[in-house]
Formats: structure tokens, sequence, C-alpha cells
């Protein structure tokens, strides 16, 4: 059986995944996303496209996700996205 | 002190779901679902049959503190966004003041700093009355009037082009109108201080500014208001509410956890329903606060606004109730 741990590090990878897959095919980029990758600096991510990502992943996960909390000056990486989310969200 | 002596709000009844908007704005699906989802824009109001003097008397003729005063009217300020709503010849402000009995008034039009430009007239107002008080051994005509001089703000427009329907993928304008009699000197809703940011560089005529303006927006707005609060000797610890500029709800709750502002101090409710009524905003907002109860006798609140189009424009008032 999967402990809460191992369920929320499954659960944190999918995010990732879908998040890095859907980001990918949103900047039309021929080189993958990945989680490293600087949101402002580097993929030159606006808020608004932003939102569109979450709103992907809220879809492809069936889940929503808690945005009033999130401080966006917080967010540099990719990861730092995936893991908000990931802490920040519940089933639809 | 300038204060607000009475605000007078009308919306029309009739609701139109962003959905049904979506064809003649050429919105996508994603656009749609995004303004729902994160902006919290659900529905604005509209009236075809209604023109913009309609709308605008609509929002004076609840103005019963109005009646009997007229004579007191010395300046007609219509705050709008747009530079132009109507064709020549026809003036909607000229035909709102002789439908009132304020052919007497100077009425001119605020529109330079777009959706700031509510916040601008007030103080305007304030200046202008001031002033005339100042000068009143000069003005026979003033002095009569142990009550004061006074002006009427109008503010709100009929959502007519495309540019004044929507802020792609920021806001979705609602048609609705407001008039608020401010004096120069009144006991209630005074005027603390004001305090404006006028950024001719974001320019947004090319677009190649948006990205800038986005990345700015919550710092630069958050400034103009820590400022105004600064010049009262206020902090935000002294504010009971923050009354804000209809944009969206996701810049809000952002702008709340950059202020670290509690969020259910900024009165959102009537983003979902009304969306932004353009310089309006802000006497629409009042009126739910005062409706709602959550304005008593010598609360201080914050009110902020900001115009983006040729330029951008931050602003914010502290008043106290």
């Amino acid at each position: 059986m999967a402990t809460p741990e191992t369920a929320a590090a499954e659960y944190q990878q999918r995010v990732a995944e879908t998040m890095t897959t859907t980001l990918t095919r949103l900047l039309d980029r021929s080189e993958p996303v990945t989680l490293d990758m600087r949101l402002m600096d580097e993929l030159g991510l606006s808020s608004t496209l932003a939102l569109e990502l979450l709103l992907e992943c809220e879809d492809e996960l069936e889940i929503l996700i808690d945005v009033e909390q999130m401080d966006q000056d917080q967010m540099k990486t990719i990861g730092d996205l995936a893991t908000f989310v990931a802490e920040n969200s519940r089933p639809s | 002190m300038t204060a607000l002596e009475a605000v007078s709000v009308y919306l029309p009844p009739t609701r139109v779901p962003i959905e049904d908007l979506a064809g003649s704005l050429g919105l996508t699906e994603m656009q749609v679902k995004l303004f729902r989802r994160f902006h919290g824009l659900r529905e604005v109001g509209r009236d075809p049959d209604m023109s913009l003097s309609d709308l605008l008397m609509k929002a004076a003729a609840g103005l019963d503190a109005l009646r009997g005063q007229e004579h007191r009217v010395r300046y007609v300020l219509y705050a709008r966004a747009m530079p132009v709503v109507a064709p020549y010849p026809v003036n909607p402000l000229h035909e709102v003041c002789r439908a009132l009995g304020l052919e007497h008034a100077l009425a001119f039009t605020v529109t330079q700093q777009s959706c700031a430009s509510g916040l601008m007239a007030i103080d305007m107002a304030g200046r202008l009355l001031a002033a005339d008080i100042a000068a009143a051994p000069a003005r026979p005509d003033l002095t009569g009037d142990p009550a004061g001089p006074l002006a009427l703000i109008l503010a709100g427009e009929k959502a007519f082009t495309h540019d004044a329907q929507v802020f792609t993928d920021t806001t979705v304008f609602g048609e609705g109108a407001s008039a608020c009699l401010v004096s120069a000197s009144g006991a209630r809703d005074r005027l603390l201080a004001y305090a404006s940011n006028v950024r001719g560089d974001f320019d947004n005529a090319t677009g190649e500014n948006d990205a800038r303006l986005q990345r700015e927006y919550r710092p630069l707005l958050a400034e103009v208001m820590l400022r105004a609060l600064d010049e009262a000797g206020l902090t935000l610890d002294d504010i009971r509410v923050i009354l804000p500029h209809n944009v969206n709800m996701v810049t809000w709750q952002r702008m709340c956890l950059l202020l670290k502002f509690p969020r259910d101090r900024v009165l959102l409710d009537n983003i979902p329903t009304s969306g932004h009524v353009f310089c309006a905003d802000l006497f629409v907002n009042y009126q739910t606060a005062c409706e709602r109860g959550l304005l008593q006798p010598g609360d201080r609140y914050l009110a902020a606004a900001v115009g983006a189009g040729g330029g951008a424009t931050f602003a914010a008032m502290v008043f106290e109730h």
C-alpha cells in the first residue's frame, strides 16, 4: 500500500510531467521544457500564459488549483510552479 | 478638505454571460475559460436600448442630495476611459446637464488617465471648489450660500466598441454609471490623500510594452497605494477596506499577497456580476460597501485604480468615512 508520502511524491511527479508537456506544447518548442527552466527569464512566460498553463493542468489532472495562494514573485522555475500546484490543489 | 457628499449608482439589470459575448469579441474558448475561472468574470451589464445619456441620467436621478441644491453645483466633471463616446454633435454630458438643470455649471470631461480618471476627477473637483472658496470675496455668486459650492462627478460608459468591451486577457467592461456630489469641506467621506503615477512610457499602441506593463503593474499600483497612505499619515493596518478597480480577481488576489493585506477586506463582490465598470468602479464599490455595512463612521478606506491605454496611470486615494 502506498504511504501518504509516496502518494504525494507520485502526484507531484504527475503534476510536473503534465506541466512540462503542456508548456512545451503551448510555447511550441522543439526542445522539451524542463523543471529547472526559469519562467520569466528563460521561457518568457507571461502572466496570461501562466494562467493558461494552470487551466490546462486543471483540465488534464481533473483538479482545482488554489490560485489565491499563488505568489507569482516566488515562482522562479517550472519546478517551483509544479511544487506549488501539487501542494495547493484538490480533486475537481 | 474634499469630501464625497453623496453617491448614486446605476447598473443595468440585464446581465450578459461572457460566453454570449465571445463571438462578437473574438474570444477563444480558452480566453473565456480564463476569464471565468481565474479572472472571476462571469457576466456584465448591457442594455442596448439605453443611450449613454440615459445611463448617466439613471445614476444622477438617484442622487437625492442634488435635488434643490442645483444652484450650488459649479462644476460637472464627466470621468471616462474612452476619449470619444458619441458622434458629433451629440454631447451626452451637456444633455445630462440640461436635464438636471445644471446649464449654469462649467461642464467638462476628464479622460486622459483612462480608468483612473475617476480618482483624478475627485481631486480636480475638490481643488476647483477650494480655489473658488478661497477667491470668494471676489466672487459674489459664491458668498451668498453658506453651504458652499458643489461639483458633480459623473462616470460610466456604453461598451460600444471592441476596445470598450474587452481588454485582451485582462478584463471585460460592463455598462453602468455613477453620480457623485463633491464638496470642498464636507464632513463625510473626506479625502485624506491622493497619489498617482502617470506613465506615458506604457503606451500600448504597438504592443511592445505589454509584457513590461504586466510585470510592473502590481508593484507600481502598490507603490501609489502606500504613498497615499503615507501622505495621509496612515498604514495599511489603519485601513478598514480597499475599494479596488474591478479589473479582475486574480490581479487583486496577487495584490493582497504583495501588500500582505487580507483578501476579505478587499471588496471584490462586483467583479463577477458587473465586470470593470470603467471609471465608475470606485463608486459602485463604495455603494456596495455602504450597503453591506462595511464602513462605519471614522473608518478609513483606500481606493485604487489603474488606467491603461495610451500609457498607464496608477492612482490611489485614502478616505475617512
